[in-house]
């Protein structure tokens, strides 16, 4: 398919107003950008074109990942072995892991991104750092290495040492307290023990069965409240830091936070639960907001379903909503659609992988011989598969150039990772949804 | 070493040797049955849960095909809780010899199969996936029959009889002498120390592995372990068995069983049943014949590919092994090879364990000069006694009943977490597999990616395990689970395979968890 619409109308962008543009309407006028995916990389690539003045959608089938992770910030938390600090660790990994991501990127690339994007989400009080990484317990009491973790997560860092009460309740079945206790008494941490056990709360919650999400629509009841605080105040011993599963509310996590931390006068903090994660959709609502007072649109439910090229250019986008096909046009695009998990990278029955929207080429595909080790564990040859970018977040075609002018990608679209090992996933995310935006800015700016 | 005495020891706890413990209970002997790992985990929990109504052998096999629909009308009257009466059709596709369907119909007549030709409209009616290129349709008596649940009822009912059950003993050696055998030693391989267990009678139900303990009495019998893999669909793409109208070939049947529908299967020699693959060009071959019946089978979800090994016996050598009879074989080793107080039964199918079951006691009590008869095609196994079948919505009536409260812990298979607290307490086991055989739980499309993190939490509660055997519980079930999905990891199933990757690897850690030694694991 290929028209020739848009063509001609090449000029300045970036005039109007931001969050006043015409809008594409159905099918009507042209963005400066449209983002395909609302993950984190989707989102923070569109956060930094709309607060710089272009107009942007992000158009999405549906949430993007966000939901399902931690809301922390990973950046690089094995490489193999634990990572201490990324900062210092980042150099000699891209020099060993020339396909990586960051090593399109740089260190100093990843560093300012990371920075922009604390100041995006302030509300959510993001501390640490890339000198040294957080060590905070996973759901099964693993010491987990982060780089940035939410203001409600961040006292749960194990480096140090110390006393743990974890705090369960019966009704949420997607944490168990004694397991993570158990575990975290075993965990290796430097410079100290981390001593730790589990407090049941018989907290009447009206149902046997509470996903993370109801739970933290509860705890947004100042009654709710108060009657764990009188069941816990006895059953927390002195010098003991509390764990909570993270379900601290979803509109108010900072303040309810507070309040807890204040009456119980320790530290307090939150564990990751299975998914749906409630820190991960308070990072996404923080996000989207962000996007929106920048004047960003997005819109859900939008599938995209083809896509419109020509002169090695993609003019628009089509989505489908229900029955109703709309036409996206715009200067730019970027591709942020995930990788096989996201949904960005197909495969089918034969074994063949194929990138959804753009038909991109792909690279890091597994050589002849099977695509998956016989171990769970192991490093399988078609983990790593996504396209292949320029510095410049330019997706490669077969000869190594740019296959599209006016397209960058950002996100799991790229290969070339194993973020859920690596633990690098919102670090890759982020940085490269920076860097696309940085390279559109470049361009038309 | 500890001694156990009892009057018959059934060595393999697959449909044969529990049918065999419940049959001997019934008829009053002692009986103790012994299982290297866990029960129906040889080739009873690994087939795609068939019962045959015989259709499938009336040309090539008139006896197999005899057998099985004289046992289909029992088990439906005795089993009736483990079958869902689905019905069978064969259907002439585009790709079968046109010819063989009247060959079939009167094999059909001569076998005693009912069997119905029905206009291809109706059968596209009752089944709109199906090839609407297919030429002929004949409905059968077939039905879908869950192996495990089988199993179990079989035992429970063994055990009201006085039957025991030793899982995960292991039989080191058998006890010959004076030209008889006397028993067996086994291994525990949970409790580690080995066990001597005399009987008055030792019958060798081991399937696919009954050659290697007839070896141990110095008796020759050769079983051909052929193997056969089978894959199972997200959802039911028909809600009958689908058979291909054609001699027995691969991928020629489609069993919707419980939420999920299975193809199958292959037949390949292998030589040793514990060491085998599913190789991609089978998974491949599968696909193919999936797409010839249902077509778009390719674009549909896979669940998981396994495989199981059907003991084929012969005195003499065969390179096909489908070519062997389905019919089983009861080996007298006193006439055979001057061992007294021994018999092997193997060869057979799954449908027909409770004859075999039936022959093998029969024989012995002729040998024993003991008079008993035979009950177990009278008697309803427990849950089935009122001889109703079970039926798709059964677990959400089940549901439905606790909705308030109770927790549900695996969503796809809608497993109460009272149910899985009640399990893990009556079998005593930290082996998450042992539960999954047992409730299902993380059969379902994401399998396990959800349940598995809290049945750990749930395991190591209930049993008060140490956290590193709770940790290598759940790191032996992702294995394990690893297994079945690689030979399919492709579309949608491939996507939530990295939804799990992204729980247990980034989410959860699991690979820095500390764990026991795997030896420690499945000591619950």
């Amino acid at each position: 398919m290929s028209t020739s619409r848009g063509e001609g109308t090449r000029g300045r962008i970036g005039h109007r107003v931001p969050g006043r543009g015409p809008g594409p309407g159905r099918g009507r006028g042209m963005r400066d950008v449209v983002v395909i995916g609302a993950g984190v990389a989707g989102l923070a690539a569109a956060i930094r074109l709309a607060e710089a003045g272009l107009s942007v959608e992000v158009v999405a089938k549906g949430v993007g990942a966000t939901h399902l992770a931690a809301a922390v910030v990973d950046v690089l938390g094995y490489a193999p072995g634990r990572v201490d600090s990324p900062a210092e660790a980042l150099p000699a990994f891209v020099r060993d892991h020339p396909d990586h991501p960051y090593a399109r990127l740089g260190p100093e690339r990843i560093a300012e991104a990371l920075s922009w994007f604390r100041g995006r989400v302030a509300e959510l009080g993001y501390r640490g750092g890339l000198q040294r990484n957080l060590l905070l317990p996973s759901a099964l009491g693993v010491p987990r290495p982060t780089a940035l973790a939410p203001a409600t997560m961040a006292e749960g860092d194990l480096r140090g040492g110390g006393r743990i009460v974890v705090v369960g309740f019966r009704a949420l079945k997607d944490l168990h307290p004694r397991l993570l206790a158990e575990n975290l008494a075993l965990a290796d941490v430097p410079g100290g023990r981390v001593e730790a056990r589990a407090a049941e709360v018989a907290l009447d919650l009206g149902a046997a069965d509470l996903g993370a999400v109801a739970l933290a629509r509860r705890m947004e009841d100042p009654e709710v409240r108060k009657e764990l605080l009188t069941e816990l105040e006895p059953a927390v011993a002195d010098g003991e830091a509390v764990a909570f599963p993270a379900v601290l509310g979803l509109d108010d996590a900072p303040g309810i936070w507070a309040e807890l931390r204040g009456a119980l006068g320790r530290p307090v903090f939150e564990v990751p639960t299975l998914p749906p994660s409630v820190p991960g959709i308070r990072l996404f609502r923080a996000l989207r907001h962000a996007l929106r007072r920048a004047g960003g649109r997005l819109t859900m439910g939008a599938e995209v379903v083809g896509a419109e090229t020509g002169n090695g250019r993609v003019t628009a986008v089509l989505t489908r909503t229900g029955s109703r096909a709309v036409r996206h046009a715009a200067r730019w695009f970027v591709l942020a659609t995930g990788g096989v998990g996201g949904g960005g990278v197909g495969s089918d029955s034969t074994g063949a992988f194929r990138e959804r929207v753009l038909g991109l080429p792909l690279r890091f595909l597994p050589p002849e011989g099977p695509p998956f080790l016989p171990g769970y564990l192991g490093a399988h040859p078609a983990a790593r598969v996504g396209v292949a970018v320029d510095e410049r977040m330019r997706p490669l075609g077969p000869d190594d150039a740019p296959a599209l002018e006016n397209v960058v990608a950002a996100g799991a679209t790229i290969g070339g990772a194993e973020p859920w090992r690596e633990k690098s996933g919102e670090g890759i995310s982020i940085a490269t949804g920076y860097a696309a935006a940085g390279t559109v800015l470049a361009e038309v700016g | 070493m500890r001694r156990l005495e009892t009057d018959v020891l059934v060595i393999g706890g697959g449909s044969t040797g529990t049918g065999v413990l419940r049959d001997a209970a019934m008829r009053g002997f002692r009986t103790l049955l012994v299982e290297r790992g866990d029960l129906a985990t040889g080739t009873t929990g690994r087939f795609h849960g068939l019962l045959h109504s015989g259709g499938r052998y009336v040309v090539k096999d008139p006896r197999a095909a005899r057998e099985c629909i004289h046992e289909n009308r029992i088990l439906r009257r005795i089993a009736a809780d483990c079958i869902e009466d689905t019905g069978g059709l064969f259907v002439t596709t585009p790709l079968d010899d046109p010819a063989y369907a009247d060959r079939f119909v009167a094999a059909c007549r001569e076998t005693g199969v009912p069997c119905e030709e029905i206009p291809v409209a109706e059968a596209l009616r009752r089944e709109p996936r199906l090839n609407p290129r297919i030429s002929r349709a004949f409905v059968v008596p077939d039905a879908a029959i869950d192996s495990w649940k089988t199993v179990w009822a079989t035992v429970r009912s063994a055990q009201e009889h006085g039957g025991e059950v030793l899982p995960y003993h292991e039989v080191l050696r058998l006890l010959v002498e004076d030209g008889a055998v006397r028993g067996a030693v086994v291994r525990d391989h949970r409790g580690g120390e080995d066990l001597e267990i005399r009987a008055a009678f030792t019958i060798n139900a081991a399937g696919a592995w009954a050659g290697r303990i007839a070896r141990m009495a110095g008796c020759e019998v050769e079983v051909i372990p052929g193997k056969g893999i089978m894959i199972a669909m997200n959802h039911r793409l028909v809600n009958t068995v689908v058979n291909r109208c054609e001699m027995p070939s691969d991928g020629d049947i489609i069993v919707p069983i419980r939420t999920v529908s299975v193809i199958g299967t292959t037949d390949v020699r292998v030589a040793d049943p514990d060491r085998w693959e599913i190789e991609p060009a089978e998974v491949q071959a599968m696909l193919d014949a999936g797409e010839n019946l249902v077509p778009g089978f390719r674009r549909a979800r896979a669940l998981r590919a396994w495989g199981g090994v059907r003991p084929l016996y012969q005195e003499r050598k065969a390179a096909d092994t489908r070519d062997v009879t389905r019919a089983h074989t009861l080996l007298d080793h006193r006439a055979r090879d001057g061992v007294e107080r021994f018999l092997t039964i193997t060869g057979g199918k799954f449908c027909t364990f409770r004859r075999m079951a039936e022959e093998t006691v029969d024989a012995m009590c002729a040998q024993l000069g003991v008079e008993a008869r035979c009950r177990t095609a009278e008697e309803p196994l427990p849950d089935s006694e009122e001889a109703r079948y079970y039926w798709l919505g059964a677990r959400v009536a089940d549901r439905e009943a606790t909705l308030l409260e109770d927790q549900l812990i695996c969503e796809c298979e809608m497993v109460p977490r009272r149910k899985l607290e009640a399990a893990i307490r009556r079998r005593r086991t930290a082996d998450l597999d042992d539960l999954r055989r047992s409730l299902r739980l993380g059969m379902g499309p994401c399998q396990g990616g959800f349940c598995m993190y809290r049945a750990t939490g749930i395991l190591h509660r209930e049993l008060g395990l140490e956290a590193p055997r709770a940790n290598r519980a759940l790191l032996d079930f992702l294995q394990e689970r690893w297994k079945g999905v690689r030979p399919v990891l492709y579309g949608d199933q491939l996507r939530q395979a990295r939804l799990d990757d992204w729980i247990f690897q980034g989410l959860l850690d699991v690979e820095h968890l500390p764990t026991a030694r795997p030896a420690e694991v499945a000591r619950g």
